[in-house]
């Protein structure tokens, strides 16, 4: 059937079933509603505005298309709600003037009656925003214009309309920032959009579905979300702390034992949830719920047949990460943090209990890069941050990491545990930059640093040949002593290391070393070396089995 | 004159100048409103539009002790239902407020000055 003019009964039959269509999908549209204010209104408003208009259509006795259009205006006019409302009747106010005395409306003239209301609504406020049904209006009818001039058919011309306002409104978001934060389209839009999908039904002569499923559900879950975001400020105030999405697909034989009422459906649900979305056809359901006791949700859904598609988040947790990364960052920063390279969790701790900010792990086999270390200083949070590399191979890309970083950052350059844990000792908060640095270096040419390790394959070392797997002991970088046996590489190292002058011993011990090595170890420490004052501490670290430090 | 919300770690001031700013820039984003008002030109019986940049003239802020109230001034298109649109600028102005300054007003008062008959009406 081609349709070349429309009359006034056939646009008013066009409007109710537009209005039908809004009705249906009112619901669906306020879950869009995310802008200007979160008020999940909008939906709602716009079926009453457009009901209005509606009722308006209908007292019309003649069959002249202009006093059908201008009784849609008058009735959107009176019935205005919302911001969506208000656009919407002055879309049509000014489509209805520019159709005012037309019997009949081709499709050229129904084109320009859209242009005329886009100028119309576009005049009615100071400073219109992009991305709302406003611009989903305006594209729309800038395609009508052209396909007014090919189609003179309405059928395929309203296509082509719709087609329009569907790809404006699914850019949306690209408009109004809020829109794509929050991952819906724009809910004005959306319910202009519905408004022509009916028009274009009608005139094809199609029944109105029931629901459209035009708005889809990840938009309103989207929208649901983001609502709820705004009301909770505390993790605590989630009373419903399970979001639980599913979907069931009908099975014959449950459904004669318990047939599906979706009303009865959602008021069940309800009772033990909130921010429920249910949408079912006839295959299957769609739910949405927060629930704190998800089970019973899915025991629900259950009765009606298979479940599927089940995805179940914790909200506590989500809240809590997305609470905690808000308020991380406004920590002020203090005005000094140490950047540290340690192996093992003993050594770790104990530089934290030195006063270390950031412990990065790594060492002899394991180099942190720059990016690492530069991640290190961002954590350390202070205004002046001090890195002890505590590794020659290390020191180089912590002098790196300290060029290219916005704060103010000094390498003290550290080669051994030993010394970054005395050079700790000398830094003192009330101290500059630089004066810090001289008093942690000089601290740390006073310590002795010995090292017990195994080879890992045959070499030779100032004539000292060492086979693999043998044990060697390591003093301020030399290797000096090299056997088999553990023990008696440690001994030996500390006799090398140990003078008259020296004071304390701290020995970290390894995670390879047993609680009898560690015993016959102190035994000999505090026999030999009875001067001096021992302390041991267990480092946890891997490679070194011991790490001997002396004053 | 400043606006004053005592908080747990402190005082936080907002000078009534920025919430004027923020109300109006709220309003004129609202549809329906062609224009702000001043409300100091009512005494020669006169309203004429604010230029854009000036609009949290056409908006004044009151304190009453814990209270904020927040008069604006607004002129609006003919041929829109004026109620509404008045209805939407309280609405969208306190929650912009809420939302940007965490300022929960007591009021927005409307005060329609003037409405504008655009071109071909």
């Amino acid at each position: 059937m081609s349709l070349q003019e429309l009359d006034g009964k056939t646009f008013a039959a066009m409007v109710v079933q537009g209005s039908r269509y809004l009705s249906n999908n009112a619901q669906m549209i306020d879950a869009l509603n995310v802008f200007p204010v979160p008020d999940g209104d909008t939906g709602t408003n716009m079926n009453l505005s457009m009901t209005s208009g509606q009722q308006e259509v209908k007292n019309v006795t003649t069959d002249h298309a202009g006093d059908v259009a201008k009784a849609l205006a008058k009735g959107l006019l009176m019935g205005a709600r919302g911001n969506s409302g208000v656009i919407l009747s002055q879309l049509f106010r000014g489509f209805s003037k520019s159709l005012e005395h037309k019997t009949t409306i081709t499709t050229v003239e129904y084109a320009s009656a859209m242009k005329q209301g886009v100028e119309t609504a576009y005049k009615a406020v100071m400073k219109p925003v992009e991305g709302t049904v406003l611009t989903v209006a305006r594209e729309a009818s800038e395609e009508a214009e052209k396909a007014a001039e090919e189609e003179k058919d309405f059928i395929p011309f309203l296509e082509r309309v719709v087609k329009a306002a569907k790809k404006s409104l699914d850019h949306t978001p690209e408009l109004l920032p809020v829109l794509k934060e929050v991952g819906v389209v724009d809910s004005g839009g959306q319910g202009f959009l519905t408004i022509y999908e009916g028009f274009l039904s009608n005139l094809k002569g199609e029944e109105v579905p029931e629901a459209d499923s035009g708005v889809s559900m990840d938009d309103m879950v989207s929208a649901e979300h983001h609502k709820l975001n705004q009301d909770f400020m505390d993790t605590a105030d989630i009373h419903y702390g399970y979001c639980t999405e599913f979907m069931v697909k009908f099975e014959e034989d449950k459904l004669q034992e318990t047939p599906y009422d979706e009303e009865a459906f959602r008021e069940h649900l309800s009772e033990f949830g909130d921010s429920l979305l249910v949408v079912s056809d006839d295959e299957l359901i769609r739910v949405h719920v927060h629930v704190e006791e998800p089970g019973r949700a899915l025991s629900l859904g259950q009765q009606y047949g298979r479940l599927t598609n089940i995805k179940i988040e914790n909200m506590r947790e989500q809240h809590t990460s997305l609470v905690g990364e808000a308020s991380s960052p406004s920590k002020e920063k203090s005005e000094y943090g140490i950047v540290t390279v340690a192996m093992g969790d003993g050594v770790k701790k104990l530089f934290e209990s030195l006063g270390a900010s950031v412990v990065i792990e790594g060492g002899q086999t394991m180099n942190p890069s720059t990016q690492d270390l530069s991640k290190a200083i961002e954590q350390a949070h202070a205004n002046r941050v001090i890195i002890l590399p505590n590794n020659k191979n290390i020191i180089m890309s912590a002098e790196q990491a300290a060029e290219i970083a916005e704060d103010q950052v000094t390498v003290v350059p550290s080669k051994t545990i030993p010394q970054g844990m005395s050079a700790m000792l000398g830094y003192s908060p009330e101290s500059t930059m630089e004066e810090n640095k001289q008093a942690m270096t000089s601290m740390m040419s006073d310590v002795k640093t010995g090292q017990v390790t195994y080879a890992v394959r045959d070499t030779s070392f100032n004539g000292m040949t060492i086979e693999k797997d043998h044990f060697m002991g390591i003093f301020d970088g030399d290797i000096t002593v090299s056997n088999p046996e553990r023990l008696d590489v440690a001994k030996g190292l500390l006799s090398e290391m140990i003078d008259e002058d020296d004071e304390i011993l701290t020995i970290i011990y390894g995670e390879e070393v047993t609680e009898e090595e560690l015993a016959e170890m102190k035994d000999y420490a505090e026999a030999e070396f009875e001067e001096m004052e021992l302390e041991i501490h267990e480092g946890g670290q891997p490679i070194y089995s011991y790490i001997f430090s002396i004053e | 004159m400043s606006v004053e919300m005592n908080t747990k770690n402190g005082q936080i001031t907002i000078s009534t100048e920025v919430i004027s700013t923020v109300a109006g820039g709220a309003a004129v984003e609202c549809y329906g409103i062609v224009g702000m008002a001043s409300k100091n030109q009512l005494r020669d019986g006169l309203t004429e539009m604010l230029k854009k940049e000036n609009f949290s003239r056409g908006v004044v802020v009151r304190q009453e002790d814990d209270h904020v109230h927040i008069d604006m001034y607004i002129i609006v298109s003919y041929g829109t239902k004026i109620s509404e649109i008045a209805h939407n600028v309280q609405s969208q102005v306190k929650y912009t407020l809420s939302k940007t300054i965490g300022l929960n007003v007591d009021s927005v008062n409307i005060y329609v000055q003037g409405v504008r008959v655009t071109g071909d009406d």
